[in-house]
């Protein structure tokens, strides 16, 4: 609990939550918002915003507010899909490398140092692609090309109490590996994690919505904010403005996530504070 | 902290240093069989990576759902010829044979043909490489620049309009996605001001000038990323040497400003920016695709997404392969960069 009243305390962190808070409940109830129908065809097209369409039209005439609204959804909770993929694949070996003896530790390091020298976006598009053309494939891919990080950033914490004194004393008193790792190192690497997934998820977001531009993991007529920008892109003669509006929404949402990354790092301090954090913690993790 | 640096290096190619063995052959000699090992070693800790990535990507080809030979063949092919075809490709034999026989012949600069047009993938790669990495390139140099100018000179004038204005220009830099940056530089340069070419691509031959025109653009927008994290970490480094007691020293010695920035403080607080610089290869490589597909270049990004998007597994394959080794190459030449220029780097490596 605390890590989120102390970087809420600080006024990043409150434009940060308000921003995040704003965009979660447009990704909930974006959707039913939308004055107009996104999928509908209509004659005026690449009209500039009015008061009747606020963002203006696209090339088709669709109303860009409502696409960009519709698209909320798939543009926001994508990104977390692939960060929990993240998280359950690096953070579990990250932990256990420091324990489980040389030869899992080497294999781990290896096969994470051979997920690091994939090329992201190239490696996701044909994951995307050739396991048919779909966002949960996607997803997996992105997931798969996080762990590494949180791998690494888990590791780097573990290793850091691995041999604090009072782990050797609480395995002296005869605690289990397991116990020992749930008590004593899990609380102490939460902040650290928490700051990492809220970079993540913006480092997610930015790779979502390259690969909704590029036409990876969406079906043409459905709207994401990378492909409304997509669209825009052949007509930028007539409106330069166009890519203007998706374009604000997707930088907002990750400048937030970067600033209340911060805001948690600065005010989270050392590890030692790290077990009242832990509630907290988890509950930033879920936002 | 002893036994976390053991715990650290256990999992990688430990042996004694040669440079230490050389000592006694001078310094010249000393500098050049430590680079020398450094580059070795490094090659050394790619050659796993390389397996394991490529194998990953190999195995792409093997969950693929799309059976090539029909895929080749048509709705009309009877079963025996999807089977005929199945084994021209080499699909009947198990994948883990098949990934070997793919290395095998790989080393060789075998990389198979296109399951549809038949063009041997070495050759495509070939024809789009120079492209891409003319940008990344390009892009490199930019970053270079742009980072330690606006690196330094905020570092100097800590606190100043200067040092303000760059950090929250590289902070929201990075929430900006690289296609939107391109089309911000396009709407800018090529619509507003029409200077410089919105798209497309010619080769060098076509004349030095227009080739440079060319690349200008996606050059920069690629770069921009990579430029705000070295203009940060390079600011935040130097700031933290520029109070060092050497510094003072030098300054109490009478040396001109400009030399105690570039020469003493730099060489020293430029670390963590090599550092992130190197971080950023792969995406400079990797991230093309964005860039080539705004600018419409026939780089290697693009022929990936083509290939992937219609199924053609040879021709991803080869390519991964071949951006993977150029990643894995350039990784290992930053390293070797950091050890030369900080020689109390040369442990984490």
């Amino acid at each position: 609990m605390k890590t989120i009243t102390g970087a809420l305390r600080t006024r990043a962190g409150v434009i940060a939550a308000t921003v995040l808070a704003v965009v979660l409940l447009l990704a909930v109830i974006g959707p039913l918002l939308a004055p107009y129908d996104p999928l509908k065809n209509s004659t005026e097209i690449l009209q500039p915003p009015s008061a009747a369409h606020w963002f203006g039209t696209d090339y088709l005439g669709r109303d860009v507010l409502s696409r960009v609204l519709a698209g909320a959804p798939r543009s926001v909770f994508t990104a977390f899909e692939a960060v929990g993929i993240g998280l359950v694949i690096g953070v579990a070996p990250g932990i256990t490398s420091v324990y489980l003896g040389r030869v899992y530790e080497w294999i781990t390091l290896r096969v994470m140092d051979g997920l690091i020298a994939l090329p992201f976006l190239i490696f996701a598009i044909a994951v995307a692609a050739l396991l048919g053309n779909a966002v949960h494939q996607a997803m997996i891919a992105v997931g798969i090309l996080l762990a590494p990080s949180f791998y690494r950033i888990t590791r780097a914490a573990a290793l850091n109490h691995a041999n604090a004194q009072y782990v050797t004393a609480s395995q002296l008193f005869g605690a289990s590996m397991w116990w020992v790792l749930r008590t004593h190192v899990w609380s102490k690497i939460l902040p650290t994690l928490v700051v990492a997934t809220a970079n993540a998820t913006a480092g997610g977001l930015l790779i979502v919505s390259s690969l909704t531009f590029l036409g990876i993991g969406v079906v043409p007529p459905e709207p994401t904010w990378g492909g409304i920008v997509a669209s825009d892109l052949s007509y930028l003669t007539q409106v330069p403005y166009g890519p203007v509006f998706p374009s604000l929404f997707i930088m907002a949402t990750v400048g937030a996530l970067n600033l209340l990354a911060d805001a948690i790092r600065d005010t989270s301090g050392d590890y030692g504070r790290a077990r009242i954090l832990r509630r907290g913690a988890s509950r930033v993790r879920l936002t | 902290m002893t036994t976390l640096n053991v715990r650290d290096a256990a999992g990688r190619v430990a042996g004694p240093t040669a440079a230490a063995d050389s000592a006694s052959t001078g310094p010249v000699l000393t500098a050049i069989a430590r680079t020398v090992v450094a580059l070795g070693r490094a090659l050394l800790i790619a050659v796993p990576v390389l397996l394991v990535s490529t194998f990953i990507t190999f195995m792409l080809g093997g969950l693929t759902e799309q059976d090539p030979a029909s895929l080749v063949l048509g709705d009309s092919a009877t079963p025996a010829d999807v089977a005929r075809m199945r084994e021209v490709f080499g699909l009947d034999k198990p994948l883990l044979l098949r990934y070997l026989l793919w290395l095998w012949s790989a080393l060789h600069g075998d990389l198979g043909s296109s399951w549809f047009s038949k063009i041997p993938v070495a050759q495509s790669i070939a024809e789009r490489l120079p492209v891409s990495l003319s940008v990344a390139v390009g892009a490199l140099l930019i970053a270079v620049v742009l980072g330690c100018v606006f690196g330094i000179l905020a570092a100097v004038r800590q606190g100043g309009w200067l040092d303000r204005t760059v950090t929250v220009v590289t902070s929201v830099l990075a929430t900006v996605p690289g296609f939107i940056a391109a089309i911000a530089l396009i709407t800018v340069f090529s619509l507003l001001v029409p200077v410089l070419p919105s798209g497309g691509w010619v080769p060098p031959s076509a004349g030095l000038w227009k080739w440079a025109s060319f690349l200008l653009l996606p050059s920069v927008s690629l770069s921009l990323d990579a430029a705000a994290d070295v203009a940060r970490q390079l600011r935040t480094g130097m700031a933290d040497t520029l109070h060092e007691n050497y510094i003072v020293g030098a300054q109490v010695r009478g040396l001109p400003g400009w030399r105690i920035v570039l020469v003493h403080a730099l060489r020293n607080g430029a670390g963590p920016a090599v550092a992130v610089l190197g971080m950023h290869v792969p995406r400079l490589i990797g991230g093309a695709v964005i860039v080539e597909t705004v600018f419409a270049l026939p780089g290697i990004g693009d022929l990936t997404k083509t290939a992937a998007l219609g199924g053609d597994v040879p021709v991803v394959q080869g390519a991964l392969l071949v951006t993977i080794g150029v990643v894995l190459i350039s990784s290992a030449l930053v390293n070797v960069l950091l050890v030369k220029l900080r020689p109390a780097a040369r442990r984490e490596i």
